[in-house]
């Protein structure tokens, strides 16, 4: 409903542009079929792009995940100060991701940036890095950052599963004499599955989606070398010499369909049905 | 507005049929070329479109006819830091090519992370430094119609902004992959740098900090007389039924000398206007960068290909100063699509 | 010994979280040319408090925290209105194409939009809402009704059928039963999916830079972008804005955490 009109119109649009040929400045100047899509496979920096993102996307979600659950399980338990930390987790996901990014700019930065004199004054690197410049740093900078601001919605999803779970479903794997390792792969995983499955889903999607982040730390980098495939799609609407909008939408509509995919395809692994009938 | 995101909203105007009536921008043939905008006779009343000056009036017409109308100006200067040069003992700013190299040593040996030249070939403007530096080796975007990105001068050019960065070590780290405003002029800013080029903001921001102790001069040359950059912004009056007689106004008003030099003095601009020139020559802290107008040239904005140029060069140019990088290939590549562009 | 343990271990894992905008706060009580020094400082040597004066006092900065207020706190009423319906339906029924309407809903959450931006514009320009409140709220209810109705039924899901078996046992009514019995039982789930509509409404960017191009109409994340352009500088103010466009949402999150364990001990106790 509501859906559908604000987000399916825009998308049939997307799809219409994909299939048109633009100007520089953005006039339409006719239908092109497939010839878009055609030119899109002839890009060069396609391949080492499509290469980025897989990069971006499979560190970003599965350090996130394996983070996410540690922390999770750790705000579950009852200390005093836990308060405190759960304030200080919501932070990073209240700054927006733009402020954040520029901020991660600042300190990573060369000569003023407050990581490498930290690095350095503790004797980890002799010298300042250029985290944002060099080529073999930019990917680690970048995926850091991601872990990040992902961190604070993945623990509070999986944070909220662990909280659904009833008290009783313990104490009757306590009473059958089950050990707490026992209790947490056989009880409690089986039981997190359905949050699980939707923080990994959704954040599979936000970060393969994810614009500020990647756009602000790599803007002083000339080329495509490591740039993920929205950017690119930025890149080739707006700031490269194709400056061509049926071109970016082609690579939309394909960036829709890959997300697609990788969504089924794990949705398949874990058997979600199951997890639907839970 | 900010020039990062106006790209988005304007192409996103125009893809929907709704541009903005006018608009401000640092490009213009490519909406003349898609027939989107009037021409000065529709919009301007002769007595505005007279005022212009010469140059600047030329650097806005499309097909011989006036469709970017000169808004604001900006020319680039040679800032150096006068405490770093008096530690050095330097004593005056560098005229040739050769001295700038040895300058710019003499700082980088002053040690305590001095840096002799800082040099932005990132994404940002890559385009703007590299005119500057290939016009005072002799060499220009293009040879009469054609492009000439790639001519033995201009290989040379680059293959000296590589070295200064890989054989010299005389620039900040990763020179490729520096960006003017958050890279080079921080730098500046923060006393670290023997030279930069400028423009008039810049030299207002030095002045607000009162941190760095500098002085503005020419550009130094490899052939003929010192050139710099001048640039342009333009003002657009998109065709919408029905909206002529508004946007007449509008600009009329717009172009009464007291707004347009309010304005432009405010910002720390130049002026564009023949009325405006006489009004802020007296102005002493303008004086430099006045008296570089004259010498001052302006991109081949007028050439409808240009547009996309830019964005080539931005997106490559860095890649050759990087150690290892090739300057030739990087100009062959450049010129290649150029070319292309301009043949469609 | 054990629970002062977790205590400095949480410690350490909030000071990691919070060490960033640390550094962000810090540098937004710097004076202008204190902002980048070598080496580099933490502290400003000159405190400038009177930069968070200069933001608040500033109009823009009043019209932009308006807008964005409005537009979060709307767009979020309207997604849980919609969602909770919508995930306990799913949840609960087994109709003909549920498995496709979840897959559809998921869908509309992999446009980037970025991508969607020109067509929305379309729309909105058609509708006459270009420059309104309700063209943002709109679209950002939409953009997350999607992962509320995902979440929501992901608990629903975990509640157990007995639960309202035994409450229609009773003589509740469906309606009764869902309202008194699963809503509160959800309220983690429910808690969190506000947070996450206000936080995403509250931070989206590329919408409101093309569907508001009235200066009186930008968000924060769209107007907090002036302090800093290739012709003026203003980092301390751009992160003196940041850090006060964060606290909003931590006040929000204050209020309603203790619902989220409140939740949690109405359902054990149960």
């Amino acid at each position: 409903m509501l859906i559908g009109a604000v987000v399916l119109f825009p998308a049939v649009e997307l799809v219409r542009a994909s299939l048109s040929r633009y100007s520089i400045t953005g006039l339409y100047q006719g239908a092109v079929g497939g010839r878009n899509y055609a030119r899109l496979l002839q890009q060069d920096a396609l391949g080492p792009v499509a290469l980025n993102t897989l990069t971006w996307v499979g560190a970003v979600v599965g350090l996130t995940l394996v983070i996410s659950l540690a922390l999770a399980q750790f705000l579950d338990l009852e200390f005093p100060g836990r308060r405190l930390v759960r304030w200080a987790l919501i932070v990073p996901w209240a700054a927006s991701l733009i402020m954040t990014s520029k901020l991660f700019v600042w300190i990573y930065d060369y000569y003023f940036g407050l990581l490498n004199r930290a690095l350095v004054a503790l004797h980890v690197v002799r010298g300042p890095i250029d985290w944002l410049g060099d080529d073999r740093t930019v990917m680690g900078a970048m995926i850091g950052v991601g872990v990040f601001v992902s961190l604070p919605f993945t623990t509070y999803v999986l944070l909220a599963g662990l909280q659904s779970i009833p008290g009783e479903v313990y104490e009757a794997a306590r009473v059958d004499g089950a050990s707490g390792w026992r209790t947490y792969w056989a009880v409690t995983l089986p039981l997190l599955r359905p949050a699980l499955v939707v923080a990994a889903v959704l954040n599979l999607i936000y970060v393969f989606n994810s614009f500020p982040i990647v756009w602000t730390l790599n803007d002083r980098n000339p080329g495509f070398g490591h740039d993920t495939l929205i950017t690119y799609m930025y890149k080739i609407a707006f700031k490269s010499a194709l400056r061509d909008v049926g071109l970016a939408a082609a690579l939309g509509v394909v960036n829709v369909l890959l997300t697609l995919a990788a969504v089924l395809v794990y949705l398949n692994t874990v058997r979600w049905r199951e997890s639907f009938e839970a | 507005m900010d020039w990062n995101t106006i790209d988005q909203q304007v192409s996103t105007m125009i893809q929907n049929n709704q541009p903005p009536d006018v608009l401000n921008l640092n490009a213009f043939a490519s909406y003349a070329k898609d027939n989107l905008l009037y021409a000065a006779e529709d919009v301007l009343s002769p007595k505005t479109k007279d005022d212009f000056l010469e140059a600047f009036a030329r650097g806005g017409e499309y097909r011989g006819k006036l469709h970017g109308f000169p808004i604001l100006s900006s020319a680039r200067a040679f800032f150096y830091n006068t405490d770093l040069f008096a530690r050095a003992r330097i004593t005056a700013p560098p005229k040739t090519w050769d001295d700038f190299v040895r300058d710019a040593q003499k700082i980088t040996k002053l040690g305590g992370g001095a840096i002799g030249y800082a040099l932005p070939l990132g994404p940002e403007e890559a385009q703007a430094e590299w005119s500057i530096w290939m016009w005072n080796n002799g060499g220009d975007w293009k040879s009469g119609d054609r492009w000439a990105i790639n001519s033995d001068k201009n290989v040379q050019t680059l293959g000296f902004l590589a070295d200064l960065a890989n054989k010299h070590k005389v620039t900040q780290v990763n020179p490729g992959k520096t960006n003017r405003t958050d890279g080079a002029f921080q730098l500046f800013k923060d006393g670290k740098v023997g030279m930069v080029i400028g423009f008039s903001p810049l030299a207002k921001q030095l002045d607000a900090e009162g941190k760095v102790k500098y002085a503005v001069g020419a550009m130094p040359a490899n052939a003929g007389a010192a050139v710099t950059l001048g640039v342009e912004d333009y003002l657009m009056a998109f065709k919408k039924k029905g909206n002529q007689e508004a946007v007449k106004k509008f600009l009329d008003l717009y172009y009464q000398p007291e707004n347009i030099t309010r304005w432009i003095t405010a910002e720390g601009f130049l002026p564009v206007t023949k009325s405006g020139l006489t009004q802020m020559s007296s102005d002493a802290k303008l004086k430099p960068y006045l008296d570089l107008l004259p010498n001052a040239r302006l991109a081949p904005t007028t050439d409808p290909a240009w547009d996309k140029v830019k964005l080539d060069v931005q997106q490559s140019l860095g890649l050759a100063v990087q150690p290892g990088g090739n300057p030739k290939a990087v100009l062959d590549k450049l010129q290649q699509n150029a070319t292309a562009e301009s043949g469609r | 010994m054990r629970r002062a343990g977790r205590t400095v271990a949480g410690q350490l894992v909030a000071l990691a979280l919070l060490a960033p905008y640390l550094v962000m706060l810090l540098t937004a009580l710097k004076p202008e040319a204190e902002l980048r020094t070598s080496p580099p400082r933490l502290l400003p040597s000159d405190w400038q408090p009177g930069n968070f004066v200069t933001v608040l006092a500033d109009p823009g900065f009043q019209s932009w925290l308006r807008v964005s207020l409005v537009v979060a706190a709307l767009s979020t009423a309207l997604v849980v209105v919609a969602a909770v319906p919508a995930a306990y339906h799913t949840a609960r029924r087994r109709f003909r194409g549920r498995t496709a309407f979840l897959l559809l809903v998921l869908v509309t959450q992999m446009f980037s939009p970025t991508a969607l931006v020109v067509g929305l514009y379309r729309e909105f320009f058609e509708l006459d809402l270009v420059n309104t409140y309700s063209a943002l709220i709109l679209t950002n209810a939409a953009f997350n009704l999607a992962f509320a109705i995902w979440m929501l039924r992901a608990f629903f899901a975990s509640i157990p059928r007995e639960v309202e078996e035994a409450a229609a046992v009773d003589g509740c009514g469906r309606l009764r039963t869902l309202v008194s019995i699963v809503l509160p039982l959800a309220r983690p789930g429910i808690v969190t999916v506000v947070i996450f509509a206000f936080i995403a409404a509250w931070n989206e960017y590329v919408v409101a830079l093309t569907l508001m191009t009235d200066p009186d109409m930008k968000p924060l994340t769209v107007g907090i972008t002036s302090y800093v352009t290739a012709y003026v500088q203003h980092w301390n103010l751009l992160f003196a804005a940041s850090t006060l466009a964060i606290v909003p949402v931590v006040i929000l999150f204050a209020l309603i955490e203790p619902y989220l364990v409140a939740g949690l001990t109405a359902g054990s106790v149960k």
